[in-house]
């Protein structure tokens, strides 16, 4: 499904240009869960951030279902993203003036999905969340554990083939952590690839396949299946 | 989606209720001067459009030259009309002789009223618009007849029907009525024509008018004409200009009279003439405050972009997330122009609300009658448009800069809002506060030049002065009504004269002197006065003596005032000739000049005569060791004792005086209004911006509390850069308000220099307005709890 090979990316700023991905390459299946480990300052994020094609990379080949994007212009990446990718953010990125329900709509808008199937679709996944009793609540209401699952609910509402998760449970406690996880691996036993990136070694536990990464390469990548 | 947008947008509003509250709020209160303002221009330039032949009624006039100054005049000759018909006939539909239009008695059964009205050729009906309630437009062919409007014939009639009742006129003839018109609307320059009467009534009992020896040497009456259907205003003009030069004698000649047609779309706001040359009038102040309705909106505007671009930096986040979830930009950048506009709009409905409030109180400073116009589409077009167009300004910037962000960047929150973003946001503040500054001193100006007027030596007391028209019974009865008030204490003294103390209501010429160059045309202000006007009024004679009744010579003697001795070039004028026609007259006198016309103009070189006939004018000096009250009914009392039919009616000198400053006070009056308005904007912008910028600094704040900074320096450090920009205003400002009040002010012969004063009153004010505040917010983030404003990152 994804296949980057040599990819590269710097950072410049007037005295000194960091290297975020030094030639970086590897492949993901469909219907694989990886997790992405690594020291802070790796390039595990930015590595997120080109897959989630919020962000361009300076070389390197980078083809999704099969098709090069690595040259493709912002409308044509939005296009992309907003029909195959849902993101999941360590701190949740939930817009503060939309209630729940809002929230989760949005990107079915941005598709132009019809009202009454919009509103079928999130709450469905607002049941399959559990967090439907809360639909009319602003995101300040809710909890951590909650708000994360609102996000997931989020990523996932227009089915995508892709969720990319950076750090799901850094803000939470253990338990609403642990469930996030869970959400995670259902969502991929039904058939969403799921690409995180972690510093939990118990996180990573739940994936399939861990690549570690060091100054911007891929060490070590160890399967667990 | 558009609902999507309105719901974030009215939450934003919601949610950040003090912004919202300054960003609508000082939007409004900028839409709504525009509004009034643009209002009152409506009403200013659709004077007169009442008159259905608006664009072909002119009113003749002419220009005559004086001690080498060419003046315009509406007076003319009685024969102008006829003579005008006679000649250029074809070019004209009607050419129409009227009177001057002022007070007069009219009476029915018991009831008297003082109104104003006009002697008219009896097509006057045709000419302007008069809309008949009773009785047809032909009501003006018989003599003895009289039109009256509706206001008074309810007076008189109430409800009933008027046609064919008898009033008195002036309680000298019988007049029927044969129409009833509707009252012509305030905008309109012959508003108080509320009765006409037939011309020829006024011939019938004016017979020297027709035995004029020279009819075209006296102006006393108005001429008014309706052009043909297809004559060129220009054209004909030009053709009858020298009308009245091929009539008048050779003295009249040396007067250079001009007659033209000045076109009724200029008789309200082009009014002026100077040395001949039309020079504006009121077009002047529709051009001022036009000006200032355009500045003030822009410092609303200013405030709108800079408060909603400030707020929307806080929005990146936002945006981020939406990139990430799918959004394109344009929907992005439609979103914001969304919310904008949406302001803007709830901003427009806020001002009509604000304009119906502040209406009623305009009028009474700006002296005027607007209404809204609720039912005229222009005005709804040109307040929804100009509300879209606002909301568009105001949200480029976000839409265009913040659509612009990279959605990493920002949910990382690596977006950190550079130094430059700042750059636009101090221009606009520090045009803000120039635009304030420059209002304030021009106010303050305005209000100088009326007080040095004002303080201008008057030559004379007008304290406990009163005026009353005179009839042919108190004329007659002058020294029996003079012993009878003096004795019982009302007054100290009185005269009775040709002007009262605040206008010059006749002007002679061909006079003549030792020495005088016998090609100048001279025109004095003459006045014909008793014995007892210097004591009355309180002149002061710098040389000679007054007029006394203990010299049977005085009936010739003649008092010159100080300008006139100097005009006259006379060394040692006590005791000089001056003469008349065949008559020779002897200066007794000069007296200190007086100011009775314009307070801003020269005081013209003027004569005084002992009188021979009845004038027009008592003036009485009431006694200051009375209660006005008490000397005023006395006085009511002792005229009405010799006048039963006519209304007592007494002005106050001090009062007519003040009315010369009318026109400047309601000027200083609406400066002021806008300069409040101007400034309130202002504060409410910087107020705005100075919240957003110490919450801005919230981290940096505590991170210097928690290293020993006190209050007092944290609010040093978040003023300081507002300072600096309200100085650089004033810097900007003084010139630009020196520049234009000194044009405002060459508009008067008599005007004040502008005080250095004036500007550091108005940039100390700006200051202190600014350090207020700025305070408020600024010592509100500097106390703050160092641990919270941390913990907020």
């Amino acid at each position: 499904m994804i296949k980057i090979k040599d990819l590269e990316k710097y950072y410049k700023t007037e005295e000194l240009q960091t290297i975020a991905l030094n030639k970086l390459s590897f492949e993901v299946k469909q219907g694989e869960f990886i997790a992405v480990m690594g020291p802070s300052g790796c390039g595990k994020s930015t590595l997120l951030n080109i897959l989630g094609m919020l962000d361009d990379s300076d070389g390197g080949s980078f083809i999704f279902n099969g098709e090069e994007v690595i040259n493709y212009n912002e409308r044509k990446r939005a296009n992309i993203r907003k029909h195959n990718i849902g993101f999941v953010f360590q701190s949740f990125n939930l817009i503060d003036q939309l209630t729940v329900f809002e929230n989760v709509e949005l990107p079915l808008i941005y598709t132009g999905v019809k009202k009454a199937e919009r509103k079928k679709k999130v709450h469905d996944v607002l049941e399959k969340m559990q967090i439907m009793h809360r639909r009319k609540h602003f995101p300040q209401q809710l909890s951590g554990g909650q708000q994360q699952r609102v996000a997931v609910a989020r990523a996932v509402v227009n089915d995508p083939k892709l969720i990319l998760a950076d750090e799901p449970t850094g803000n939470l406690d253990s338990s609403n952590g642990n469930e996030v996880m869970e959400l995670l691996t259902e969502l991929n036993n039904q058939g969403a690839t799921i690409i995180m990136v972690t510093h939990s070694e118990h996180d990573a536990k739940y994936s399939h396949r861990i690549i570690r990464m060091l100054d911007g390469q891929k060490v070590t990548e160890n399967s667990l299946i | 989606m558009l609902r999507n947008y309105f719901k974030i947008a009215w939450r934003n509003i919601l949610v950040n209720k003090g912004s919202s509250a300054i960003n609508i709020g000082g939007l409004a209160v900028g839409m709504a001067v525009v509004m009034l303002i643009g209002l009152w221009i409506y009403n200013e330039l659709s004077f007169n459009k009442y008159h259905q032949n608006y664009d072909k009624i002119v009113q003749v006039m002419q220009h005559q030259t004086y001690n080498d100054v060419v003046g315009t005049q509406v007076a003319n000759p009685a024969v102008m009309a006829e003579t005008i018909r006679n000649e250029y006939g074809s070019d004209f539909k009607y050419v129409l002789q009227a009177s001057w239009n002022y007070d007069h008695a009219l009476s029915y059964k018991d009831k008297v009223f003082f109104k104003p009205g006009s002697y008219f050729e009896p097509e006057v009906t045709e000419m302007l618009t008069l809309n008949m309630l009773q009785g047809s437009r032909d009501g003006l062919k018989e003599m003895n007849s009289i039109m009256l409007s509706q206001s008074v014939a309810e007076v008189f009639f109430g409800k009933e029907n008027a046609i064919g009742e008898i009033m008195k006129l002036d309680d000298k003839v019988d007049v029927k009525v044969t129409g009833v018109y509707e009252d012509l609307p305030d905008a309109t320059t012959l508003q108080s024509l509320e009765f006409i009467v037939p011309w020829d009534l006024y011939l019938s009992y004016n017979s020297w008018i027709k035995d004029m020896e020279d009819p075209w040497g006296s102006n006393f009456t108005q001429t008014f004409a309706q052009l043909g259907d297809n004559s060129i205003l220009e054209t004909v003009s030009s053709k009858i200009k020298d009308v009245k030069l091929s009539k008048v004698t050779e003295e009249g000649r040396r007067y250079k009279p001009e007659v033209f047609l000045h076109p009724m779309s200029k008789w309200h706001l082009q009014s002026n003439f100077e040395n001949g040359i039309n020079t504006g009038g009121r077009i002047d102040n529709v051009w001022l405050f036009g000006i200032i309705g355009v500045f003030v909106l822009l410092l609303a505007c200013i405030n709108f972009m800079n408060l909603s671009t400030a707020r929307s930096e806080k929005r990146a986040k936002e945006v981020g997330i939406r990139k990430a979830v799918g959004s394109r930009r344009i929907q992005l950048i439609m979103q914001f122009f969304n919310e904008s506009i949406l302001i803007s709009c709830l901003a427009f409905i806020l001002s009509i609300l604000l304009v119906i409030i502040i209406l009623p109180f305009f009028n009474t400073i700006a002296d005027s009658k607007i209404t809204i116009l609720w039912a005229n589409p222009i005005f709804w077009v040109l307040g929804i448009g100009f509300s879209v167009l606002t909301g568009i300004i105001a949200g480029v910037y976000p839409a265009l800069y913040l659509s612009s962000f990279k959605p990493v960047k920002v949910l990382k929150g690596a977006i950190r809002i550079g130094r430059y973003a700042a750059i636009p946001r101090k221009i606009l503040v520090t045009s803000q506060f120039a635009i304030s500054i420059t209002l304030i001193i021009g106010t303050i100006v305005v209000y100088q030049q009326i007080q040095y007027a004002q303080n201008r030596p008057l030559g004379y007391e007008k304290n406990g002065l009163i005026s009353i028209n005179t009839t042919e019974e108190t004329h007659k009865h002058i020294e029996a009504i003079r012993t009878t008030l003096k004795g019982n204490g009302a007054i100290v003294e009185m005269t009775e004269t040709t002007s009262p103390m605040t206008a010059v209501y006749n002007t002679n010429g061909g006079f003549d002197w030792e020495g005088k160059d016998p090609n100048l045309p001279v025109d004095f202000p003459n006045n014909a006065v008793t014995e007892e006007y210097g004591k009355t009024i309180g002149w002061k004679i710098k040389k000679g003596r007054d007029f006394s009744r203990d010299f049977g010579a005085d009936s010739l003697a003649y008092i010159l005032n100080e300008s006139a001795a100097t005009f006259m070039n006379l060394k040692d004028p006590v005791g000089k000739i001056l003469r008349r026609g065949d008559r020779s007259f002897t200066i007794i006198g000069i007296v200190e000049d007086m100011l009775i016309q314009s307070p801003y103009k020269p005081v013209r070189p003027s004569l005084f005569h002992l009188l021979r006939r009845q004038e027009n004018t008592f003036i009485l000096k009431l006694n200051p060791a009375m209660s006005v009250n008490e000397s005023m009914s006395k006085v009511e009392a002792v005229f009405k004792n010799y006048n039963t039919s006519i209304p007592f009616v007494a002005n106050f000198v001090d009062e007519e005086f003040d009315k010369k400053f009318g026109n400047e006070k309601k000027i200083g009056q609406l400066a002021a209004f806008f300069t409040f308005l101007a400034i309130f904007i202002s504060c409410l912008g910087l107020f705005g911006l100075a919240s957003y910028v110490a919450e801005q600094r919230t981290k940096e704040i505590g991170i210097r509390k928690v290293l020993g900074a006190t209050v007092i320096k944290l609010w040093n450090m978040l003023s300081k850069d507002f300072l600096i920009l309200v100085i650089i205003a004033c810097a900007i400002a003084i010139p630009i308000a020196y520049y234009i009040m000194d044009g405002w002010l060459q508009k008067f012969d008599y005007r004040t220099s502008i005080s250095w004063w004036i500007s550091i009153f108005a940039c100390i004010g700006a200051l202190l307005i600014t350090i207020v505040t700025v305070s408020f917010q600024s010592i509100k983030a500097a106390r703050s709890n160092p641990i919270k404003s941390l913990k907020t990152e």
